[in-house]
This record gives structure tokens, C-alpha cells and sequence, in this order.
């Protein structure tokens, strides 16, 4: 396992791999679907663009939006994909630096 | 309460080339109001605009700043809020 | 109520720039109108092909082709000052607009707040 920060983002977002992505979200007892699979590809691709996360959560639910639109790019369908704050949980398993301006 | 057209706040020292700036834009129906470092252009004497000339006052008490009598109007934190609330442009140089 | 958030010094030097753009997303996020203008030397963020990696940090250049995903409205550059720093228009970020940065343009915004 690469390593990480004491809220469990990984330190470096190249070392990831679709495996650390599998243990980070089993954490978080999630178990990942085609659907959060087509978010953290997303991400990824994101972070390899724009080298930052999504700063906040309604900018991530913004910029899904505008890749998938209304029907994904929503907090309800974020959420019900990863819990607690989407950006969040999102970015952890994802490998991305955690969100700035996400408390 | 007379409606302001644009409000500068300058917080910016005389030497800073925002503070010259901010000056040479500032039309006749403007207003510029320096706070923090811009205050310290009271004191030089290069510092003349076509605008009106207001400066915070807690800021030049901090720095010991006195205004010479008449030369320039002086405003507390209440009445910088108003100001900001009756231009209808501001502009944070 | 639309806000001009002004960047006039350059990149990679100091923090300035990345707390304004930092503020652009953040008025973008709760839909606020707001746009970028770049003048003086700040034009610097602008130009193609940086690769800031070897001094340590993110691309400025990526992370502002961010800007119209998360809904800023526009980014402007003063001509003049592109013209200055030998930057012409393909050698400009996409989607970047040139204009003269004057007291006629800051009217069409009602805050206008320049960077650091």
C-alpha cells in the first residue's frame, strides 16, 4: 500500500492503482460498482488535466456535471456513491490530494 | 445619502504601482478610500487625486498618521460599510 | 452582481495568483458571476506549455483550463501586456479573450478586486 496521510489520502496520486482504490474504498465498506468506477476514472483524468481535486464538493458535483450531466452530476447520486462528503470519499479512493476547502 | 459612482479602496503604499494606478484611473465623480498601507500616502506629498479622499482612521492611528487639518475626510469601520453599500461599482486595488 | 478578479503578477513567484484563482472557483461554486483578467505580468499565467515540475509545483496553465468547467465566465488578458511579454495569440491558453484593461472595462463588473 502507497503511502498516506493521516486522513488516508495518498501521499503521492501517481502511485495509485485501481487495487489501492479497492482497499481504500473497503475502508469505507464500500464496494465499487461500474458507477463509481465511471466517477474515479473521471477523477482521475481530472487530476492528470488540472493537477488539483475538485476544491470543493459543489465544484466536484459541478465538473461531473458537466462530463455526465444533470442525472449523475447531482449530490443525491454523489452521495449515494460515496458517503459522507462526496469530494471527499470521492478523491480518497480516486488518489487525488484531498479537496481544499472541503472541512 | 448621495449615491457614489465608483469606490476605490487603495490599501496599497505610495511606492506599490497599484497605488499610482488606482490614482490616474479615479475620475472626478469617484471616491477613494485609503485603508492599510495606503493610508501612508497621506503623508507624502505626491498624493493628489481628482476624486474625493477619504482614509480609515483606525489605520492611520495605527500608524501614528495625523491628518492635517481639512485636508483629508477620515471615516470609522461603520462608515466605510456605508460607503461600500452606496457606490455602485467598487474596485479592491 | 458580477465580480472581475484581477491578476497582475506573475506565476510560480508568490501565492497571490493561486488565492485568486482559488476565490474565482469559490464565487463559481455558489454561482456567482465572475471572470479572470490578466494584466502586467500576470499575462505570464497565460502562456503554453509550462512545466513547473522540476521547481516543486502544479501547473498554473492546468490548473486555470479548470476555470470554465467549475463556471468562470471568462478569461481576459490585456493586449497590450501580452504583446509585451512576446505572447501571441496561439501561444495563449485556449478560450482566453484580449482586451484593453481600463476604467470602461472595470464598469461591467460591480466589484472589481485585484490579487494580493
Amino acid at each position: 500500500m502507497p503511502e498516506r496521510n493521516n486522513e488516508g489520502f495518498l501521499e503521492d496520486a501517481w502511485a495509485w492503482t485501481p487495487e489501492v482504490a479497492e482497499v481504500i474504498a473497503a475502508e469505507d465498506a464500500i464496494e465499487l460498482s461500474e458507477n463509481h468506477w465511471e466517477i474515479i476514472e473521471f477523477l482521475r483524468e481530472f487530476y492528470k488535466q488540472h493537477e488539483v481535486s475538485p476544491p470543493s464538493n459543489r465544484l466536484f458535483v459541478k465538473a461531473v456535471k458537466e462530463a455526465f450531466g444533470e442525472e449523475k452530476g447531482n449530490s443525491i447520486y454523489l452521495m449515494q456513491l460515496f458517503p459522507g462528503t462526496p469530494a471527499k470519499t470521492a478523491c480518497r479512493i480516486a488518489g487525488l490530494p484531498r479537496p481544499t476547502n472541503c472541512l | 445619502m448621495t449615491e457614489i459612482q465608483t469606490l476605490h479602496i487603495l490599501n496599497k503604499s505610495p511606492e506599490h504601482p497599484r497605488f499610482a494606478r488606482c490614482l490616474s484611473i479615479a475620475g472626478p465623480a469617484d471616491t477613494i478610500l485609503l485603508i492599510e498601507n495606503g493610508v501612508l500616502g497621506l503623508s507624502t506629498a505626491s498624493a493628489s487625486a481628482s476624486g474625493k479622499v477619504l482614509a480609515l482612521e483606525p489605520d492611520m492611528a495605527a500608524r501614528g498618521i495625523v491628518s492635517q487639518s481639512g485636508t483629508v475626510e477620515t471615516v470609522d469601520y461603520d462608515a466605510m460599510v456605508a460607503l461600500t453599500a452606496r457606490a455602485q461599482q467598487v474596485i479592491s486595488w | 452582481m458580477s465580480t472581475l478578479i484581477v491578476i497582475d503578477q506573475p506565476p510560480y513567484g508568490s501565492w497571490a495568483g493561486r488565492e485568486a484563482l482559488d476565490m474565482a472557483f469559490s464565487l463559481a461554486a455558489f454561482d456567482q458571476p465572475v471572470s479572470l483578467l490578466f494584466c502586467g505580468a500576470g499575462v505570464n499565467w497565460l502562456r503554453k506549455g509550462q512545466e513547473p515540475g522540476t521547481i516543486r509545483q502544479k501547473s498554473v496553465e492546468k490548473n486555470l483550463a479548470a476555470a470554465p468547467i467549475f463556471g468562470v465566465e471568462a478569461l481576459l488578458a490585456d493586449g497590450d501586456d501580452c504583446k509585451r511579454y512576446g505572447l501571441e495569440a496561439e501561444q495563449l491558453l485556449d478560450g482566453v479573450t484580449l482586451v484593453q484593461a481600463d476604467s470602461q472595462l472595470f464598469t461591467n463588473y460591480s466589484h472589481t478586486a485585484f490579487a494580493g
